[in-house]
């Protein structure tokens, strides 16, 4: 008998349990989950944050894996993410780094200031061929593990970078280094995984292709090569689980398609790119949303002063070509106004920008005077760009035009990206039609110091390389302002390059989106934070 | 056998003829998989370190020689690009891009017969007018343009069909493919009938200019026995042909189509490889390619024995 009233109370406890089962189920249903479709133009090479070299790797990485710092979209400055805070010592150069404490990895266990190590560890390694160890080499000792580490594997030690505990990591630099902050924007790799494989295998590795362990708002439910990769919200992101469930990053390759997908509703958002002639009709339809956002990435035609024979040698044609555009007319007639002009090195974005350099001085006269002056009135001028860039096209035929007046011969010449680029690194130019991007700190040592890896044209001026290394040691902004403004002013002197604008990024998205922050470096900056305003009909 | 066998060696000695062309010419175009893109903020010593890691900084007789001795133990390499082996990747493209070029290869086929056997015999017809009228639109009209115009048709102006990929993400299931395969397949078929329909119409009229037709229809076989038993089957031989002849391109898929629909297929790998230098991939689909061409006129060779017996006397 008690047997039997002790099986009827436990059948009672098991419907009643499946009954509650049954009404959470239904609350599920009844919020259905959030789909969001994202556009690319390509997919994703590689999942590995630090092996990164294009964009849709660079996307699908913001995505699945957190930065240690952010930096603010408006003022660039950085800002905590997975690094929660820090502290400098001035005396002994040396940054405290605290990790976030709910931080963990997509296996469960907790992101450590190890595993932070090894990242560095690995982005010196002389074996890495990744696009992040420039920030390294103010750390100290990372130029001695990459010119001395012998063993294949990340291990071993760099001199400056020691783990205090699970969640804190003290970093000293060789030497002081203002933009430092501003450049640890990169994701960790986790140690526990990846420790013993051979730094040259990691692209290759399943972790970069496969089976990611990421540590980012969403985690990868499905990559369908050349289709699209579906990735769910993680609901153990430390920053809380993002309120789009779903986010599909679909891959299409050309972008009128991408437009008409937005226009069926089969697309929430198209980022970056969308065309400019575009934005008009897309402001007037009320189910979307164009947002735009200054870059970090501005258009130049650099000069190929190293060229033997071409009278771009000379400062004087130099001075002469720099006076044929008037940069203002470029930004209204061809971008339609989403562009900022440009006048020298440091961006508008930057906090050191200068806005006394916004002036045009469109000079025909003086130019011809110059040109003759410098002994070559009727020169004749190799200028390439990259075919399909229809903007670079029509500046390069404005440039050919006005530079017709003056008495020189542009010949332009439209090359397939490839040979445009072997064109480039081969110096088979005098001027051609660029892309550049740049960092969020104004430091501009990698373009324009004797040094610098990326001064690719041999730009050398003494008292630029001097005014750079003083500015990059100082921590106030003011005075670094002070002093870039200087570097810049001399370097426009110069006439190193014509610079001609800073494109906006113009995204279209449905209206319904809500807490999108564009941020000129990073698509999903704030993608843990985007909503839907209709939610549930989606 | 001694002919068959001859065949073989022959294609061998193509196929590697093939190989060191494609080699030479593929490293003549300027530039390599991770040049330093002036728009990245590259370190140049890791561009020097990944060229080295992967022996793409020994001279080019000594790459060729790697290759070939992977290639000759079935080693086709990794991608560049990718960092994943070259014949798993094409493998995983294939089956999206047989879908496509198959079906519209049998219904272009299919219908080039059909059309094609009846604008014939109805020689001077306005069906035989519109038929040669849509062959020449076929043959003419870019497929690029094409695919664009039934985008803005079918899936902006009336959004009926899907424009770009092959499934809904998180779908996939069959109605929902079949849905994202019309408008391409549209394309491909209209393509494809154009080309095959002439060969079919012209076909056909020769053998119905032919004395043993007009012996057939004096013995009073009705036009759908002559049609069958004589024309058909004389007919065939240039048929087959031309459709043999287009078997590689159903391996290679459909450039145009594909890129244009954003299909996940072999044609839009292809073109993005040979865009980026991917040079392991570029090599394999050579080669890849090189064989199917190969195979493909073997295999009309056959079926000319089989179709035709005067062929087969000869042997």
């Amino acid at each position: 008998m008690r047997r039997l009233l002790f099986f009827l109370i436990a059948c009672m406890l098991l419907v009643s349990g499946c009954q509650k089962q049954h009404e959470e189920n239904l609350k599920l249903r009844s919020q259905p989950e959030l789909h969001f479709h994202v556009a690319a133009l390509t997919g994703p090479l590689t999942l590995n944050p630090v092996l990164v070299r294009d964009s849709a790797s660079a996307e699908v990485a913001a995505l699945l894996h957190t930065t240690l710092l952010v930096t603010d979209p408006q003022t660039l400055t950085p800002l905590p993410r997975l690094i929660t805070s820090w502290e400098y010592d001035r005396e002994k150069l040396t940054y405290l780094f605290t990790l976030h404490p709910e931080a963990v990895w997509s296996d469960g266990t907790p992101i450590t200031a190890e595993d932070v190590a090894f990242t560095m560890r690995v982005l010196s390694h002389p074996d890495y061929t990744g696009l992040l160890y420039l920030p390294l080499r103010y750390v100290l000792g990372a130029e001695e593990y990459k010119a001395g580490h012998t063993s294949e594997l990340a291990d071993g030690d760099i001199a400056g970078i020691r783990v205090i505990d699970e969640k804190t990591l003290s970093v000293t630099l060789k030497e002081p280094y203002a933009p430092f902050l501003s450049l640890l924007t990169f994701a960790p790799l986790p140690a526990s995984h990846l420790s013993a494989v051979k730094v040259r295998d990691l692209e290759g590795h399943e972790f970069s292709l496969e089976r990611p362990v990421t540590s980012g708002p969403y985690l990868l439910a499905e990559w369908n090569r050349d289709e699209y990769v579906h990735v769910r919200a993680n609901p153990a992101y430390f920053l809380g689980k993002p309120a789009l469930d779903n986010l599909y990053y679909r891959f299409i390759p050309n972008a009128e398609t991408q437009l008409i997908e937005l226009l069926a509703g089969k697309l929430d958002l198209v980022p970056t790119a969308v065309k400019v002639e575009d934005v008009a009709a897309l402001r007037a339809n009320p189910e979307l949303k164009v947002y735009t956002n200054p870059r970090l990435v501005y258009d130049y035609i650099a000069i190929n002063s190293k060229k033997a024979d071409s009278p771009v040698g000379d400062k004087r044609v130099r001075s002469a070509l720099a006076m044929l555009l008037d940069r203002k007319e470029v930004v209204d007639n061809i971008l339609l106004g989403f562009a900022d002009p440009l006048y020298g090195p440091l961006l508008p974005l930057h906090f050191a920008y200068d806005p006394a350099l916004e002036k045009d001085n469109v000079d025909l006269a003086e130019a011809r005077r110059l040109l003759v002056e410098a002994g070559c009135p009727q020169a004749e001028l190799r200028l390439i760009f990259n075919a399909g860039n229809l903007v670079r096209e029509n500046v390069a035929l404005l440039f050919k035009e006005q530079a017709a007046k003056v008495g020189l011969d542009i010949r332009v010449s439209l090359l397939e990206w490839e040979a445009f680029l072997a064109a480039i690194n081969e110096g088979d130019f005098d001027l051609a039609i660029l892309g550049r991007g740049v960092e969020a700190d104004p430091d501009l040592s990698y373009h324009w110091h004797s040094d610098g890896p990326g001064n690719t044209y041999g730009y050398s001026n003494e008292q630029v390389d001097a005014l750079l290394e003083e500015a990059a040691a100082l921590e106030s902004a003011e005075e670094r302002t002070r002093l870039y403004r200087e570097a810049q002013r001399l370097i426009v002197e110069d006439v190193p390059a014509i610079f001609l604008y800073v494109r906006q990024a113009v995204h279209a998205a449905t209206a319904e989106l809500s807490g999108f922050i564009p941020h000129p470096e990073n698509l999903f900056y704030n993608v843990h934070e985007w909503g839907l305003a209709g939610e549930g009909d989606k | 056998m001694r002919k068959i066998l001859r065949r073989l060696t022959q294609t061998a000695a193509v196929l590697f003829g093939v190989s060191v062309v494609t080699f030479l010419t593929m490293h003549l175009a300027p530039g390599h998989p991770l040049q330093a893109n002036p728009e990245l903020r590259l370190d140049p010593t890791a561009v020097e370190r990944w060229l080295k890691l992967r022996h793409l900084d020994e001279p080019l007789p000594a790459q060729y020689v790697a290759w070939l001795s992977r290639v000759l133990r079935g080693d086709f390499g990794e991608s560049l690009l990718y960092n994943r082996p070259v014949l798993e990747l094409i493998g995983e493209r294939l089956p999206s891009t047989l879908l496509l070029t198959l079906t519209s290869f049998v219904i272009a086929l299919l219908l080039a017969v059909a059309a094609g056997t009846y604008a014939a015999r109805h020689r001077g017809s306005t069906f035989d007018r519109a038929v040669d009228l849509l062959s020449l639109g076929g043959i003419s009209l870019p497929g690029f343009w094409l695919g664009i115009i039934l985008i803005l048709l079918f899936s902006y102006r009336y959004p009926v069909f899907p424009a770009v990929g092959m499934r809904t993400p998180g779908d996939g299931s069959l109605p929902d493919i079949l849905q994202h395969m019309f408008l391409p397949l549209c394309v491909m078929v209209f393509g494809g009938f154009a080309h095959y329909v002439r060969h079919v119409r012209g076909a056909v009229l020769a053998v119905l200019g032919q004395d043993y037709v007009r012996a057939a229809r004096s013995r009073g076989l009705t036009d759908r026995q002559i049609l069958f038993l004589h024309v058909l089957p004389n007919a065939a031989l240039p048929i087959v042909t031309i459709a043999a002849l287009s078997l590689p391109m159903l391996f290679t898929g459909a450039m145009v189509a594909e890129q244009v629909f954003g299909w996940p297929g072999l044609g839009r790998f292809i073109v993005t490889s040979l865009l980026a230098r991917d040079y392991p991939v570029i090599m394999t689909v050579n080669m890849y390619t090189g064989t199917l061409v190969a195979a493909a006129n073997l295999l009309a060779d056959l079926l000319y024995l089989l179709i035709d017996p005067r062929l087969r006397a000869e042997i």
